[in-house]
């Protein structure tokens, strides 16, 4: 019983560490949300994140999370596939995961002023658009500070999130079956439908719901980008945070705690389809 | 009825020829091993039957019909792989209709086919179950059934027994054996165990090294090996350095002891094989000296050395024959007609 | 047939990847009209506060990795030579940084260590960098005990535990002359990785108001046109720097060394 004591000493730095730095302010939060200002228990906070600027805010964040989450699968996935089944050679895919493993990581301050280059007003590419191809892209509607430009710029980390873990479960389809299904008279299309797309399936389910997370709890990248023009809900909670613009401390709890519960359900789909997947890869 | 026809089958992969001027006649209904160690190019014999490699030379023919340039899906056939390779996300009943489901089969006759299939592989109550809820012998005759199901024209099994238990192996084996004889469906076999194709093959075809070594029937293969590879890679094979005194009448002395052969041989100095059962104790014969003595139960089996070389001796158990001792010299004696001789330098 | 939708799929992705890098490089070269010239690089060069706060964020991710490395190896090490049922609990922990955001971690910091609270770290600069330094280390928990985990799992903890106590060696000896030369590999990618982290991080370091590089790239973004660009290369090429050396580190120690 005493080296039972003795070992739990060992990882107590780690414990007390988390418990410290992230499981109670977290905590904290949640606890606070459902507090009003004289400590009492209350919905309220959780009712405040009804009104229409909150409500709007959750809706903007949700669209653009599904727009890049959609976006990060399709490209990512017709990338990787492309690579372990498409006939690409070799020596493409080490560079391709390098780069993947660097992109995915990369958000932030950088990637805006990046593509504020390429696709502002006066980036790289509109310009050579302009004058190579006559297409003046902004005329055309196009503005880099907004929705979609939103959406294009966080494609620049969920595609190769997507490329990294799918590329796995790609290789995972063992080639027995494509040629057990091509034996049995299927051809490549009913093999895609009948085998291969459904035993992906977990894990394209559970890595869309990893990529919109992602693209939920992201900051950095819209406060460089868009400022505040784009009102998403981490976007209003910074804002919430400096200055109180909400006229209520306390919802701004509510908010926090509504982006953990997205957040948060959105990582636990993705760990039960991976688990899915996992069983079936066997 | 010739069925399966492979004729002057050639196979090379770059520069490196992996499958030599393969022929191959098989028999409507028969079943035929490629035997052979890994690289022998038995599976890519296989696989070129099946369509997964195409012949850089040479035809298939299945029921007159060459194949040699159509697709796997086109030609009818049904395939069993080492490592099962059932459909994870579909049932055990989804699986085996597979092949039905592709081809239009409408949802009531398939779902009787797979009622008649699982009947015949005896799982009969486990068609709603995964494959990954099943052993691995289960999954093997699953994947038996899958193939079965469209009633393909030939069945080819790709080392369908290598990742399983040694004791599902045999009964496994048998099952096969006997599901391919009730169908009377023509089969190709591919395994690496010699003891698996000569106990259930109509013939095996022995490969090395890209050659098909001798094809032929269990007995004829084992008994009468063409080559010195087959001799030594089908069951064990004792060799005996031995001198030829007279080429004519075939006598010859190993380790001092002379007997003749009453066959002309070549050569001044030659290697004698003969097989474990082949050999007798006897009063007089080659010499050893015993090293150890396994009782096997139903054989009794003797380890000597004769002039250096280890030889194995079985025979029946018999409770009143007594064993040798270790160290004890013995005389071994053999039939003049089961003496293999093989060739210098083996 | 396929390979054309294969080298499609390829050659698209591929410019829309290197196209913002491109862009970015092209930009920062036009600060100087009608030429290409590196004036926007030397505007921020010569600009003292991205020395400072770059000098800032340099020592807060070393830092950083310091103590990313004395909590992760030691407790990784502990877990699979005494608790192994305690792991999947402290992988999960080690996830949760993944799932709750970083804004609302350090808002949290702001409710719980605020001045009012029992322990005010906010209240000085320094207390305020330990805190900032806190959260950067939650942020690179997960990498870094990943990292640490799977070099872990290539060693018998065991048995080289149990060589060494054998031959008299105590508790810090095992881990910082066995364990950790062992996993060198390992944690190197981890730090790495922490590093490119740390370095572009923004959202902690402006609600916590410190002079950290995330908020000074943010702020010449709102005021210069020029010089971000700049910026953007420079943050690249640490970053890409970072994961070269990560990949080339690792390939020289930690495939090359392993625990007989």
């Amino acid at each position: 019983m005493n080296r039972f004591g003795w070992n739990w000493l060992g990882v107590l730095p780690f414990f007390a560490f988390a418990l410290l730095f992230l499981v109670l302010p977290t905590m904290n939060i949640v606890i606070g949300a459902f507090r009003n200002p004289a400590g009492e228990f209350t919905l309220a906070n959780l009712a405040g994140l009804a009104s229409p600027r909150i409500v709007e805010s959750f809706v903007i964040s949700i669209q653009i999370s599904l727009a890049s989450a959609a976006l990060g699968c399709l490209i990512g996935f017709a990338m990787a596939a492309a690579v372990v089944m498409g006939g690409i050679p070799a020596w493409v895919r080490g560079p391709l995961m390098t780069f993947s493993g660097v992109a995915s990581n990369f958000a932030g301050v950088p990637l805006a002023f990046a593509f504020i280059a390429t696709l502002g007003r006066v980036g790289l590419v509109t310009m050579l658009l302009r004058q190579w191809f006559g297409i003046n892209i902004y005329a055309m509607g196009f503005n880099l500070l907004s929705f979609w430009g939103l959406t294009l710029t966080y494609l620049f980390f969920q595609i190769p999130l997507m490329i990294l873990i799918i590329t796995p479960a790609l290789e995972g389809l063992k080639r027995e079956w494509r040629e057990a299904a091509e034996v049995l008279g299927a051809s490549t299309g009913q093999y895609w439908r009948m085998v291969a797309l459904p035993i992906l399936f977990p894990s394209l389910l559970g890595t869309f719901a990893l990529l919109f997370a992602n693209s939920f709890g992201a900051v950095a990248t819209a406060y460089a980008l868009t400022g505040s023009s784009l009102s998403i809900v981490p976007i209003m909670l910074f804002a919430q945070i400096r200055g109180d613009v909400l006229q209520d401390p306390h919802l701004g709890y509510a908010m926090a705690f509504g982006m953990i519960v997205v957040t948060g359900l959105a990582n636990l789909a993705y760990v039960i389809m991976r688990s899915r997947a996992e069983r079936w890869m066997r | 009825m010739t069925f399966l026809v492979l004729d002057h089958l050639q196979k090379s992969f770059g520069s490196t020829r992996v499958v030599h001027d393969f022929d191959l006649h098989v028999e409507k209904g028969e079943f035929v091993s490629f035997l052979g160690p890994s690289g022998c190019g038995k599976t890519t014999v296989l696989r070129m039957v099946a369509g997964f490699e195409t012949p850089s030379e040479g035809r298939i023919l299945i029921d007159g019909q060459d194949v040699t340039r159509l697709r796997p899906n086109q030609r009818q056939i049904g395939m069993v792989f080492q490592a099962y390779a059932l459909f994870p996300n579909l049932t055990v009943a989804e699986n085996v209709g597979f092949g039905l489901k592709v081809a239009g089969v409408a949802r009531a006759d398939r779902a009787d086919r797979v009622a008649e299939m699982l009947e015949l592989i005896g799982l009969p109550d486990l068609g709603a179950r995964f494959p990954w809820q099943l052993s691995g012998g289960q999954q093997q005759r699953v994947a038996l059934a899958r193939a079965l199901a469209p009633r393909p024209r030939v069945l080819l099994l790709d080392e369908p027994l290598s990742a399983l238990d040694a004791k599902i192996r045999v009964s496994l084996r048998n099952q096969i054996r006997a599901i391919q004889q009730q169908l009377g469906i023509t089969t190709i076999f591919v395994t690496h165990d010699q003891e698996e194709a000569l106990s259930i093959s109509d013939r095996i075809v022995v490969m090395h090294r890209g050659v098909a070594d001798q094809t032929g029937t269990p007995r004829e293969i084992y008994n009468h090996p063409a080559t010195d590879f087959v001799a030594g890679f089908v069951g064990t094979l004792n060799r005996f350095e031995a001198e030829v005194l007279d080429r004519g009448t075939g006598r010859v002395r190993v380790a001092g002891a002379e007997f003749s052969l009453n066959r002309p041989l070549d050569g001044d100095v030659i290697t004698l094989a003969a097989r474990p059962e082949g050999l007798a104790l006897a009063d007089e014969g080659i010499p050893a000296e015993v090293t150890g003595v396994e009782f096997l139960g139903s054989v009794q089996r003797v380890r000597a050395t004769v002039a250096g070389r280890e030889v194995v001796l079985d025979r029946f158990n018999a409770p009143s024959a007594a064993l040798p001792e270790p160290g004890e010299i013995v005389h071994f004696s053999a039939d003049r007609s089961t003496w293999l001789v093989l060739a210098r330098g083996d | 047939m396929r390979h054309v939708w294969s080298w499609g799929a390829i050659i698209l992705g591929s410019l829309y990847f290197l196209l913002p890098l491109i862009g970015t490089v092209e930009f920062s070269l036009r600060m100087r009209r009608g030429e290409y010239s590196l004036d926007a690089y030397r505007s921020v060069l010569a600009d003292p506060n991205f020395h400072a706060t770059f000098g800032f964020s340099v020592v807060m991710a070393l830092l950083t990795i310091l103590l990313g490395v004395l909590i992760v190896v030691p407790t990784a090490y502990w877990v699979r030579l005494r608790l192994p049922r305690l792991r999947p609990v402290i992988e999960f922990v080690t996830l949760l940084p993944l799932v709750i955001p970083a804004i609302v971690v350090v808002f949290g910091y702001i409710r719980l260590f605020n001045t009012s609270s029992w322990l005010p770290l906010t209240g000085t600069a320094h207390g305020t960098n330990l805190l900032l330094l806190c959260g950067y280390a939650t942020l690179a928990l997960p990498y870094m005990y990943r990292a640490v985990d799977t070099g872990l799992s290539t060693l018998d903890v065991r048995t080289l535990t149990e060589a060494a106590q054998s031959l008299g060696a105590g508790w810090t000896r095992i881990i910082g002359q066995l364990v950790l030369p062992n996993v060198l590999g390992a944690v190197m990618s981890g730090a790495f990785l922490s590093f490119a982290i740390v370095i572009g991080e923004f959202t902690m370091a402006t609600l916590l108001n410190r002079p950290a590089f995330g908020p000074y790239m943010q702020l010449l973004g709102a005021n210069r046109a020029y010089e971000p660009a700049a910026l953007a290369v420079i943050a690249f090429a640490a970053t890409w720097g970072c994961m070269g050396l990560m990949q080339l580190i690792s390939r020289v120690f930690g495939a090359g060394r392993s625990a007989k």
